[in-house]
């Protein structure tokens, strides 16, 4: 098996006034294609920063991340937001849905900056709410659907550019326990049409559905197990 | 794909109802005030041209120095120089004039103007050579004295009661008769005036020599410029010296638009102070509405927008902002100045308000960009943005 996503030695120091704080203390690690990656740890204890590197939302202070066969510490401000229009769909607690656009609007938006025309971005993004169960609700503003909507738009959202890897921060965080299951089913229906999923989580809960759980504290790794039940590698 | 941040713009100036309107509000203020204030001195200017072309082309006016203009005292022409001035070849005739305020009385009102005395037997041709005509009655006629010919001012403003032809009005206790009423001139002073033969005015100002302008009609087809120096030089040699001033119709305008000018540029820079507080007023606008978004910008950045994405969409939102600003401010502008007009007339001067296209155009872009300008700091600080720390924004 290929390996997708790749992190050799990655620190990341965060400056703050009063000295440098390290979250992410040589990282290393390798993830393939069709993984169900959960990231698990105690808050602080630098998983968020991690997947943000991993997203090219923030950038490492030291150590290469390869994304394929790219290392992304290379890439220009413009090349990164490419990779991440192209190749990465976030799925957030907080859903992060623009406040001032339907859900139609808001699942096509990320085709805009990729230069998709108009009438290919409403059908294609059409069709990805229908899948999500959200056919009725296209013309909804974010504050006139519920959280378990919200979060369905988002993941319509993360799928549209039709992306390898699907980066999703303690989804079901925000939602009641049977809301977050639904979700994370639909998680799991990604992983097995293929989708690389890392999944950040403090909830030890929502492991088992990954193939590969990550443990960390204080910015390091002290924990690499192999779930037996959950990943595509092994269910199928 | 800038059409889509143009609709994307839309929505969020949409979304934020109030506030973008009082920005716009802002911007509407400073160019309706730079619009009705260009709009209305220019018209002003177009309007005196036109006032000049028709009444007194083809004059020159020869004055004593001291006399700044009717009402105020001469110290030096006579008779003899209109003389000296008939003798040039290239001037049709010479009209000489007492131009002074006096105390008039009618129906036992009592009212202060200025009063134009002529020969009685250049009146008519003095006048049709202006373009200027009776509404009521006729000119003063040959060898008549103790008549009046009276602008529209003092026959409809003047007195608690209208005055007309018959009607009779006292000027410094002496009895004339009015024949004639003057159509609207279209200016306070002209309109204010009563005109009597120069043998009546020398009488009621008992001054029995002296002139205190001098009109010279040029022949039609004469170079207007030649003859000024031409009356200067033949004043010079007979009176021995330069208390005198020749002015042409063309100095005078050239002279008031002098003056518009100026006035022109302090009310265009009053406006542009305006236009600058909305600029103001929209940079601030624009930073509320980065800081407000924040996190959208992280959304925006995580699902794939490049720094220039970001900074279109901000940079058109603002320029939207101004252009809409710009279109109400020119209507708003044009209508303020449109307005005017009437005014104006009421006033005692019949301003004719042109709108030009140009104007209205200059407005527009002027606030588009005025809005674009304003937005591209904000804009680009919000583009430069860590999508990490923008994310992360509450």
């Amino acid at each position: 098996m290929s390996s997708l996503i790749k992190l050799e030695n990655v620190h990341k120091v965060y400056r703050l006034e009063g000295g440098e704080v390290p979250a992410i203390n040589g990282i290393s690690l390798s993830i393939n294609q069709g993984d169900f990656v959960a990231l698990i740890g105690p808050s602080g204890s630098g998983k968020s920063t991690a997947m943000n590197l991993v997203g090219c939302l923030d950038t490492a202070s030291k150590g290469n991340i390869f994304l394929g066969k790219h290392n992304i510490q290379h890439l220009s401000e413009s090349d990164l937001a490419q990779v991440r229009g192209k190749q990465i769909g976030f799925i957030f607690q907080t859903f992060n849905l623009i406040p001032s656009l339907n859900a139609l609007e808001n699942v096509a938006l990320p085709m805009m900056f990729q230069n998709v025309s108009r009438s290919v971005r409403m059908s294609k993004a059409q069709k990805l709410l229908e899948q999500v169960g959200l056919a009725n609700r296209m013309g909804h503003l974010p504050n006139q659907l519920s959280g378990g909507q919200r979060q369905r738009v988002a993941i319509a959202r993360a799928l549209v550019n039709d992306p390898e890897i699907i980066l999703a921060d303690e989804p079901t965080g925000n939602l009641d326990t049977k809301t977050g299951e639904e979700i994370m089913k639909v998680l799991k229906g990604l992983n097995e049409q293929g989708k690389t999923i890392i999944l950040v989580t403090h909830n030890p809960d929502l492991t088992k559905l990954a193939n590969k759980v990550i443990k960390l504290k204080d910015g390091k790794i002290i924990g690499n197990s192999k779930s037996s039940v959950g990943g595509k590698n092994e269910s199928s | 794909m800038r059409f889509d941040y143009f609709l994307l713009a839309v929505n969020s100036i949409r979304h934020r109802k109030l506030r973008s309107w009082l920005t716009v509000v802002g911007i509407v203020i400073g160019v309706a005030a730079i619009i009705s204030l260009i709009t209305i001195s220019r018209s002003l200017e177009s309007t005196l041209e036109q006032q000049f072309e028709t009444f007194g082309a083809n004059r020159i006016f020869v004055s004593g120095k001291g006399f700044q203009g009717p009402g105020t005292q001469s110290n030096g022409l006579t008779i003899e120089d209109v003389e000296t001035i008939e003798k040039i070849s290239g001037i049709e005739y010479v009209a000489p004039g007492l131009f002074r305020s006096a105390e008039v009385k009618y129906k036992e009102e009592t009212g202060f103007t200025l009063i134009g005395g002529l020969p009685a037997e250049q009146y008519e041709k003095f006048y049709a050579d202006g373009g200027l005509k009776t509404t009521e009655g006729r000119f003063i006629q040959e060898d008549e004295k103790y008549v009046a010919v009276i602008g529209s001012r003092v026959a409809e403003k003047m007195f608690s009661k209208e005055i007309g032809v018959g009607n009779k009005i006292e000027i410094n206790k002496l009895n004339f008769k009015v024949v004639g009423v003057l159509e609207e001139i279209g200016n306070a002073q002209d309109d204010n005036q009563i005109n009597i033969p120069l043998d009546a005015a020398r009488e009621v100002f008992a001054e029995p020599e002296k002139v205190d302008m001098i009109i010279a009609q040029v022949k039609s087809g004469t170079d207007i410029p030649d003859m000024q120096e031409k009356i200067e030089k033949a004043l010079e040699r007979k009176r021995g010296d330069t208390s005198f001033e020749v002015v042409t119709a063309t100095q005078i305008l050239e002279q008031i638009n002098q003056v518009l000018g100026v006035m022109q540029i302090v009310l265009v820079g009053i406006a542009a102070i305006s236009l600058l507080v909305g600029a103001i007023g929209i940079m601030n606008s624009m930073y509320t509405s980065v800081l407000e978004r924040t996190k959208e910008i992280g959304i925006m950045k995580s699902i794939g927008a490049r720094n220039p994405d970001i900074l279109w969409i901000f940079l058109i939102e603002a320029g939207l902002i101004g252009l809409v600003g710009g279109v109400l401010g020119s209507a708003l502008g044009t209508g303020m100045a449109l307005g005017i007009g009437p005014i104006a007339k009421e006033a005692g001067f019949p301003l004719i308000v042109q709108v030009e296209m140009p104007v209205l155009v200059l407005g527009l872009l002027f606030a588009f960009i005025v809005g674009m300008v304003s937005g591209i700091l904000p804009a680009y600080q919000a583009s430069k943005m860590k999508p990490v720390d923008a994310l992360r924004y509450e």
